[in-house]
């Protein structure tokens, strides 16, 4: 940075704007892990009587959508932004072979070296060589030193990606049945349920939840593909993730000829209202493998169907009436009602998401990825020589690129 | 059967830890130099057995042990000693063991405190990113041990004279402590960037302010911060040293603290 730049950039693009705004940064994020998220203001205000206040003025109950957290970020982009573009310039002078920084380091001197030993080295390691006669300068890895501007490009990057994600994401859970289907218009296409089923491991716990669908687009082509827990898919700009299940159960109401009078699949938690009778048929829980808990509860030992039964609570006029644990097919008899389940059905829990930033961030991982490693690993080594005298410099590691070249000047051969 | 070896190599393992902290403590007090090739021998024995238990479990449970607090610690523990041996193998500073090896005694110790049972992988964990997510933490968190012990060497040495120093020179464990931390600082960047591309896949979002992404983030900007502050402002020696200590503290808490303490903050809201 020169001497004209005004003082205010000068100021706004220090690394001391920089750290400060780091540790504001972080402290806002430290306390946005140790206060519940999301919560009612009245909540902050109850449990933390001297802090409340305090904690909805600084939106720390949002932390990570608060307008604070977003100027901070801001602040810090500018930052960045600024430091990296003033420091560029220095940086491409310095990727001229001819330049060289003053060897002034009295640490790392090594005495009593052969000219041609040095040379040997030196030309053996791929080094850009100036030599007048008497003073050797060498020097490599010269590109090295825009690993530093390559790191904070990434991280600016992720930034951009970060916010075009906020703005433009958007998700949504649809839950199917087999055989249901679910239509993108603005997309144009509809998806189908084909099959949906678990796996399961020895112990009974699901090793897997997994989605086949058949996808129709608009334009007469089909497909079908299967989705998974770690493995979803994508089609025309959505991501379709495995997030969640359920089962639907077939309620049947018949009368007492055996004709059936209502029925169709209901959630588990969820009441059927039967309008003649004033009867509600509400389905606690489905089991698919049923044990006893302890206070003679049924209890839900896994979800294969393996011995299978539903809980069911009975309500007339808004008054329980009756409880049941019943095996599929068993009729509950209520006055002249039959009331029974034929079977279940496992539904998917799809997330679709829209998120057009994924790309962007992808790509500022692996330019900060690459920055990182240049910076630290490909740095830009400098070797100067006089008299049997070599010093070396490198401003990234020195004692340890000093050792190396002692133990390598050192050898025989 | 596989059960039985682990936990015996564990505690042998241990064992071997326990002797070789003792061996380099009496190196460095100076009450004999020549146990510290005693001391390498009974660490790398020790690696050797911690390496056949975690060997024994990754059989018995048909895959990397990466998947819960037990098996991190295991393999914490075994990264930090691994750090150790290849510093020791680069440079040859045993002493640095008396100060590395209680680190990884402890996390042991926290590891045979949790709970042992193999359990099948639910399937959000079951990805390659696991292996990747876990490895290179694994790296990284024993780098940040190693570095934090070469500095609290250095703080050590700075106060006394050059004849009772336990590291000849106090700018080698300096710089070697820096450049550990960088080392340490590239795998936590992976561990992050690994988690989020995961975590796109597991849960369609690379980011989501969960406690343990956001301690791992604020670890990466400790260390950020200490870089620097090393290259721009000449931080060395003392300054950088507390800095590094108390990066390695944030490891810790992310490690252990997240699980033990946020969860319960957290779960009210649930
Ligand atoms: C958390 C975000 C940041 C990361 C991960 C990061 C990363 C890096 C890395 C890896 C280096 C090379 C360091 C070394 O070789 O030891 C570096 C150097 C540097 N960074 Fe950053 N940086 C960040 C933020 C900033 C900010 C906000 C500023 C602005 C003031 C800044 C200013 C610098 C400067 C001036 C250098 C030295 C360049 C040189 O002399 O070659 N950094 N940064």
């Amino acid at each position: 940075m020169n001497r004209r730049t005004p003082k205010i950039i000068r100021f706004a693009s220090s690394l001391k704007v920089a750290i400060v705004l780091l540790i504001l940064i972080a402290a806002y994020i430290v306390i946005g892990t140790l206060l519940p998220q999301h919560g009612d203001p009245s909540l902050y205000l109850e449990r933390y009587p001297r802090a409340g206040s305090l904690i909805i003025a600084l939106s720390l109950d949002k932390a990570y959508s608060s307008l604070i957290f977003r100027v901070l970020m801001a602040l810090f982009s500018l930052n960045l932004t600024l430091c990296t573009v003033i420091s560029m310039k220095g940086q491409v002078k310095q990727l001229d072979k001819g330049f060289f920084p003053s060897f002034q380091s009295e640490e790392f001197v090594i005495e009593d070296v052969e000219r041609e030993k040095l040379l040997a080295y030196c030309n053996r390691r791929r080094y850009t060589i100036a030599d007048d006669g008497t003073v050797i300068k060498a020097g490599t890895y010269r590109f090295g030193v825009l690993g530093a501007t390559i790191t904070h490009i990434g991280i600016l990057v992720l930034f951009i990606g970060a916010v075009i994600g906020s703005r433009s994401a958007s998700d949504e859970t649809v839950n199917l049945l087999p055989g249901n289907q679910h239509r993108f218009e603005k997309q144009g296409f509809t998806i189908t349920l084909d099959d949906f089923h678990m796996t399961f491991q020895e112990s009974g716990a699901v090793q897997q939840y997994i989605s086949t669908l058949t996808i129709a687009d608009d334009d007469g082509t089909t497909t079908s593909e299967a989705l998974w827990v770690n493995k979803p898919l994508h089609h025309k700009g959505l991501g379709f993730y495995q997030a969640n299940f359920g089962w639907a159960s077939n309620l049947q109401i018949a009368d007492d000829s055996g004709a059936v009078v209502a029925g169709g699949l209901m959630r588990s938690g969820y009441s059927y209202f039967y309008q003649p009778s004033h009867l509600t048929i509400y389905l606690y829980n489905y089991y698919p493998e049923m044990g006893i808990g302890h206070q003679d509860q049924p209890v839900k030992m896994s979800e294969r169907e393996i011995d299978p039964y539903y809980a069911v609570i009975l309500y007339e006029f808004g008054e329980p009436v009756g409880s049941y644990i019943v095996a599929p097919g068993d009729h509950i008899h209520y006055k002249d009602l039959h009331i029974y389940f034929t079977h279940s059905v496992a539904y998917t829990g799809l997330l679709v998401r829209k998120d057009l930033s994924y790309p962007i961030v992808l790509t500022s991982f692996i330019i900060m990825l690459i920055g990182l490693f240049i910076s630290f690993y490909l740095y830009p080594r400098f070797i100067s020589y006089e008299g049997g005298k070599v010093v070396t410099s490198s401003r990234r590691n020195g004692w340890v690129f000093h050792q190396n070249v002692k133990s390598a000047l050192a050898n025989k051969d | 059967m596989y059960q039985r070896i682990e936990n015996v190599t564990f505690i042998i393992a241990f064992a071997f830890y326990v002797v070789s902290a003792l061996l380099f403590l009496i190196q460095i007090s100076k009450l004999s130099k020549r146990v510290e090739k005693v001391g390498v021998l009974t660490t790398l024995a020790g690696l050797v057995l911690h390496t056949v238990a975690m060997a024994a479990r990754t059989i018995g449970a048909g895959r990397l042990p990466f998947s819960n607090q037990y098996e991190f610690a295991l393999s914490f523990a075994w990264g930090i000693v691994l750090s150790f041996l290849i510093l020791f193998a680069l440079y040859r500073f045993g002493a640095i063991g008396a100060f590395v090896l209680p680190l990884a005694i402890l996390v042991m110790g926290y590891a045979s405190m949790q709970n042992k049972t193999v359990r099948p992988l639910m399937p959000a964990l079951q990805s390659i990113w696991l292996t990747f997510h876990v490895g290179t933490a694994i790296l990284s968190y024993g780098s940040f041990a190693l570095a934090c012990a070469i500095s609290v060497i250095y703080l050590i040495d700075s106060k006394r004279t050059s004849e009772h120093k336990i590291l000849a020179e106090p700018e080698v464990s300096d710089i070697l402590s820096y450049r550990v931390v960088v080392f340490g600082f590239m795998m936590l960047t992976i561990v992050i960037i690994s988690g989020a591309i995961w975590a796109q896949k597991a849960w369609s979002r690379y980011w989501a302010w969960d406690p343990k992404e956001t301690w791992s983030l604020i670890t990466w900007i400790i260390y950020a911060i200490y870089l620097h502050m090393r290259l721009r402002k000449n931080w060395r020696g003392k300054h950088a040293a507390w800095f590094s200590i108390i990066g390695f503290v944030s490891v810790i808490f992310t490690f252990v603290g997240v699980n033990i303490l946020l969860p319960s903050i957290h779960s009210y809201v649930n």
